[in-house]
């Protein structure tokens, strides 16, 4: 899916970095603004109302984290991070101010062409009536709180459901552990991270055609989980 | 300061043999010279401190010598000047001789510091020089593994520059494709040099959180799938493996570098097999290849820095020296076995600590 016309806003120092991000997202019909600083970043975000943000962490003036942060008190729109950093601590920092995603450099250019297509799908997607995500041969409707597989129904407990819903809330993102506890069991739980390894097997086992290498219910190895949806082939009815 | 660091740094049984010798020479000294008394002179028995103090102070510490002198000069005054049985002196002569004491403690004590000093001087820098070669070997190694990349990468992109405008567009794709390929393939390696550098210098911090290694090894997969995709990989984890206290980045880290070693160092189309089970206090994964293995007694050498395998035509050997350093922080280990029908077995090991509190059982 393309997404023609798409202004995307890109924060960056680096000269060299912009230049070829202009010339990639150009021939992908993106139009872009660019901001060389963290202050010029948050103006455009505001006077070009661009359909997404790809902020770098370390510019000259302040923190990229702070331009999310102003970006996240007005809008939606998905932030991608483009950075140097590859400590966990770094990313976790940036999933919990609201990026969407998180790109260590150095980076192909078709993975940031992907991340960038799967962002702009969820904002397009992402209205509240969505109730139903796709998971290969599994459909789970979240507001009856049922899922099926491959026609059957599949029986989720109440907490593994909880799960998914967060997850499903943030479709396509990473959700830290720590929110990922918070949300189902409370912030009393915020560092039980063994209870996620031992529910999300569940869900796995459930849900997955190969629990061990999921494609729906992803790792972020010291992080966190991220849901990814799937269209079938061959798109059949979806929910109960 | 010197004087200091070094008493602190003497073991302290040293110290103390020190100072018993010193006490127990300027005994033996005494009784030496009361023996000595009736028919020697006072001079003689003087000597016989003196040789005393020598021994001492040639033998340990400055502390000591100095105890030695004292010593000797006080038994001395106290046994054989007169007015004997006080510290009371008639003769000025004997000031002379006490100083002379103290001087000839000080001064050989002085000496022996010195030279000990050397000693540790001479130990150290042939510890840095060690640590130079290892340095220049990495250097070596760094320099020749970065250098090839760069001069494709250098070519390859002023070529395009300079005459990209006449060469067909097949032969310019497959140009920027190289460039592409060999930049990948750099940056995987110095990501590896810094990782290497963090762990040696303490620079990482282990972050100890309940894991799965089976959630592990599908996230290796989920990475490796570009690298893995021409090998036939087989995953054997038991539904029932325990958690494990690990700092699952760097465990994710140190199993990627074995798939990443296995798909590097055998033929497309060959099997690499991933397992995890627990034996007795520990849980063993094993990362197997079918390739053409490599001969025995290299085995050990493997997991030192910069040991490259035999086949091996590019990456600085820096992947299992990475696997081990992991290891070590986790209180594991981790070797290599030759399999029988020629492949080869990389296996870790982690300790198993009793398993988590969970969370209440829900009703379903």
């Amino acid at each position: 899916m393309t997404h023609p016309g798409a202004t995307v806003l890109i924060v960056e120092d680096e000269p060299e970095i912009r230049r070829f991000l202009r010339s990639a997202l150009g021939a992908e019909g993106f139009k872009v603004v660019e901001s060389a600083t963290a202050r010029r970043g948050a103006i455009d975000a505001t006077t070009h109302k661009p359909d997404m943000a790809i902020i770098d962490l370390g510019l000259p003036d302040y923190d990229g984290i702070d331009v999310i942060r102003q970006i996240r008190a007005w809008s939606p729109m998905p932030i991608i991070v483009l950075s140097a950093r590859t400590q966990e601590s770094s990313k976790i920092r940036a999933f919990e101010t609201g990026a969407d995603d998180y790109i260590t450099k150095p980076f192909g250019i078709g993975e940031l062409l992907a991340r960038i297509r799967v962002a702009l799908r969820r904002a397009l997607h992402a209205t509240p009536t969505q109730h139903t995500i796709t998971l290969g041969e599994a459909d789970i409707d979240i507001e009856s709180r049922a899922a099926m597989r491959a026609g059957k129904a599949v029986h989720l407990t109440p907490t593994e459901f909880r799960i998914v819903a967060c997850l499903a809330k943030h479709l396509g993102m990473v959700v830290t552990h720590k929110q990922l506890l918070t949300e189902v069991w409370g912030p009393q739980h915020a560092s039980d991270t063994h209870y996620l390894r031992i529910y999300l097997k569940q869900i796995r086992d459930k849900l997955e055609v190969d629990p061990v290498q999921p494609r729906h219910f992803i790792t972020e190895t010291g992080i966190g989980y991220r849901l990814v949806e799937s269209q079938r082939a061959t798109p059949g009815t979806v929910g109960t | 300061m010197g004087l200091l660091r070094y008493s602190l740094h003497m073991k302290g049984a040293h110290l103390w043999i020190g100072y018993a010798s010193a006490t127990g020479l300027a005994a033996t000294s005494t009784l030496i010279g009361k023996l000595m008394a009736p028919r020697f002179d006072i001079v003689n028995i003087a000597m016989v401190y003196l040789l005393s103090l020598v021994v001492v102070a040639l033998c340990f510490s400055r502390g000591a010598a100095i105890l030695s002198a004292v010593l000797s000069v006080a038994m001395f005054d106290f046994l054989f000047v007169p007015p004997q049985g006080t510290f009371t002196i008639n003769d000025v002569q004997y000031l002379l001789t006490f100083a002379i004491m103290l001087a000839v403690a000080l001064i050989i004590s002085s000496l022996m510091e010195t030279r000990r000093r050397h000693d540790r001087q001479r130990a150290a820098l042939e510890l840095q020089a060690d640590t130079e070669r290892v340095r220049s070997t990495l250097l070596a190694s760094i320099s020749h593994d970065l250098r090839t990349p760069l001069a494709v990468m250098t070519g390859a992109s002023s070529s395009l520059v300079e005459s990209g405008d006449k060469m067909s567009r097949i032969e310019r794709n497959a140009l920027a494709s190289s460039i592409y390929g060999q930049a990948r393939e750099m940056s995987e390696q110095v990501s590896k040099i810094l990782q290497m550098t963090r762990l040696e210098t303490g620079g990482i911090t282990v972050d100890f959180d309940w894991a799965s290694i089976a959630e592990i090894v599908g996230s290796v997969l989920a990475r490796l799938s570009e690298r893995l995709a021409r090998h036939r990989v087989v995953v054997l984890i038991p539904k029932d493996l325990p958690l494990v206290r690990i700092d699952a980045t760097l465990i994710e880290q140190a199993l990627a570098n074995l798939m990443e070693n296995a798909a590097r160092h055998t033929p497309p189309g060959t099997l690499v097999q991933v397992r995890a089970q627990c034996m007795g206090h520990e849980m063993v994964v094993t990362v197997e290849d079918f390739g053409p293995g490599i001969p025995a007694c290299d085995l050990d050498g493997l997991f030192s820095k910069f040991q490259h395998g035999a086949s091996e035509r590019s990456g600085v050997g820096l992947g299992l020296a990475i696997c081990r350093a992991i290891l070590q922080l986790h209180k594991g280990r981790v070797w290599a076995d030759k399999l029988p029908d020629g492949g080869i077995a990389f296996r870790f090991a982690l300790p198993l600590t009793d398993a988590p509190l969970l969370p209440a059982t829900e009703a379903c």
